[in-house]
């Protein structure tokens, strides 16, 4: 039978004593006035069952007050909080924080075995200068992202919440206002989550939690990279709040940036960078993982501009939230010219087109300008005309422009030139 | 039964008329003593005996200060049987303290940072709609 260690007063030196409360931020609270009371040996550690020193507290209005739950050895051991056993740096569970940075370190469950070895871990403890994480936690390891990803951003303060007035359950509850229970439908039994107990969540064995979490972390989608591999334009989402600078000052380290763009209206931004591979490389890495000023961004790839609505809209990357109606009145699409009409700008079908139709195949080429200087660019196409006509026909005389034909064809929806909407990603090589 | 007297003399005049009101207390009292402690919580069973005890003083305060009723003979004699709380009655002449509902609710003593108990804020110092029962007498806010 076991007697209560409080009681068994010959191992006093074994018993704990402590000056501060390693705990985290979400059990301390909102309010940065706390009042704690501190009480020596006042129970037993929940783990070790060694007297220790507790610490009580109220952690804000409304909240039911905290106190340590298990020894500060203990929660040296794991690197937890000492009130909710949640890792202090992540905030998640020992179980999830051990599986994703692949930690096997041992820690002995029998009584006897348990209470030799923490009290060998503490004397050691006592002894190291600068406090270290026990066991495989000391060695320095890259930022696991899985952890980065399942991590809260904000504290959880529906933790700290008043337990439910059992009395109020059996509709029994006479205290009526001033109950400082919650008067709510307690939680399903059925619920797995409800069956928790606080050496396994200690010791990271068969925690309902954990195995939710990393079942939840297994399901989060994945990014996909586009097809389109012009596409180097990631969209944004979730941005209040957040300047261009900012998010060039996150972005710069995957790559060239070409161009940022902020829209608060949908409160998101786009960032266009030169390179396909720095694209890809910040989506790898900011995907479900960045958060600026305390935000955590949404990351997407952005569509590729041949989805767009309307052509010749340059500047934006090609990325556009809403399809918008067509305007009446506004000239729609212009349709792409049939392969005929590719080189036949003025409508000489009829006589050229047999003759050209081998020569047009090889004039669709880029031309270079004109040796004619255009008076201003507005005469641009007059002038490219001219190119145009004295590649294809040079005896004839150049006729005026004339659009009247069915099927127009503007020069810029030549797919050869540059600026047409298609060749936008691969400016840079 | 009579309450026993602590002198031998027989009380001053003006007893007669405050005789009655002070049987009726008596009888209050003593039924909230023998109340049962069915569906009440521990600390709730002694709120009606404070709370007497609270009404009590009052009267006799009142009689003496307030309506001015009674001589100080009559109301020496009152104190000096116990049948008003001599220490309360002082708390009750201090501005602020006026209402005060019982002495456990001013001792620091009795709370975790000595402070005194929280029916003694008042209520606008108190977050809305916050219905406070205090631990000591089930006293709502004494204050002001």
């Amino acid at each position: 039978m076991s007697i209560s260690l409080l009681s068994n007063t010959y191992n006093r030196q074994n018993w704990e004593d402590a000056e501060f409360p390693i705990l985290c931020q979400t059990c301390l609270g909102d309010n940065p006035y706390i009042r704690m009371m501190k009480e020596r040996y006042g129970q037993e550690c929940k783990i070790c069952n060694r007297p220790f020193t507790i610490f009580r507290w109220c952690p804000g209005a409304r909240m039911r007050f905290k106190k340590t739950e298990i020894c500060q050895t203990c929660s040296k051991l794991k690197n937890v909080c000492q009130t909710c056993l949640l890792d202090l740096e992540f905030g998640l569970p020992v179980q999830v924080r051990d599986e994703a940075l692949q930690i096997t370190d041992t820690i002995p469950k029998g009584q006897v075995n348990k209470e030799y070895f923490t009290q060998n871990a503490e004397a050691e403890m006592a002894l190291e200068q600068t406090p270290q994480p026990y066991g495989q936690l000391a060695k320095a390891q890259p930022p696991s992202d899985v952890l980065m990803k399942l991590a809260r951003s904000a504290p959880y303060y529906k933790r700290n919440q008043p337990h439910i007035c059992s009395f109020y359950v059996k509709g029994e509850c006479k205290r009526g206002e001033e109950c400082p229970y919650r008067h709510e439908k307690p939680t399903d039994p059925d619920d797995p989550l409800s069956n928790q107990n606080i050496r396994d969540r200690f010791y990271g064995v068969n925690d309902p939690v954990a195995e939710k979490l990393l079942s939840r972390y297994k399901e989060l989608p994945q990014l996909e990279t586009p097809e389109d591999k012009t596409v180097t334009t990631l969209y944004i989402g979730n941005v209040v709040d957040i300047d261009e600078q900012q998010l060039r000052d996150h972005f710069y380290q995957y790559g060239e940036i070409r161009s940022v763009t902020v829209v608060p209206k949908q409160s998101c931004a786009f960032v266009q960078f030169t390179q396909r591979d720095a694209a890809e490389e910040a989506a790898k890495e900011s995907f479900n993982t960045l958060v600026i000023d305390g935000k955590r961004l949404t990351v997407k790839w952005g569509k590729p501009p041949s989805a767009q609505g309307s052509s010749g809209r340059p500047g934006e990357g090609g990325v556009f939230e809403t399809n918008y109606e067509p305007v009446p009145g506004l000239p729609t699409v212009v349709p792409m010219p049939s392969n005929e009409l590719k080189t036949d700008f003025f409508g000489l079908s009829s006589s050229s087109s047999s003759s050209n139709v081998g020569v047009s195949a090889t004039t669709t080429s880029f031309l270079p300008p004109p040796p004619m200087p255009p008076p201003d660019l507005g005469d641009y196409t007059s002038s490219l005309s001219y190119g145009h006509m004295s590649m294809t026909n040079p005896s004839s005389m150049p006729p005026p422009l004339s659009s009247l034909r069915t099927g127009v064809h503007y020069p810029s929806q030549d797919p050869s030139r540059v600026g047409s909407t298609a060749s936008h990603g691969k400016a840079n090589e | 039964m009579v309450k026993v007297r602590k002198t031998s003399k027989p009380p001053p005049d003006g007893w007669d008329l405050i005789e009655p009101t002070l049987d009726e207390l008596e009888a209050k009292m003593r039924e909230a003593e023998l109340a049962p402690h069915d569906g009440k919580r521990k600390v709730e069973t002694l709120w009606p005996i404070f709370k007497i005890h609270h009404q009590k003083s009052r009267y006799i305060y009142d009689l003496y200060y307030k309506r001015k009723t009674i001589n100080k003979e009559l109301y020496d004699y009152c104190l000096k049987q116990s049948i008003g709380d001599k220490n309360l009655i002082a708390q009750w002449k201090k501005q602020g303290y006026e209402n005060l509902c019982c002495l456990r609710c001013i001792q620091p003593r009795d709370t975790n940072f000595n402070k005194k108990c929280i029916c003694r804020v008042p209520k606008e110092k108190l977050e809305e709609g916050k219905v406070v029962e205090c631990v000591h007498c089930g006293c709502r806010g004494c204050s002001g």
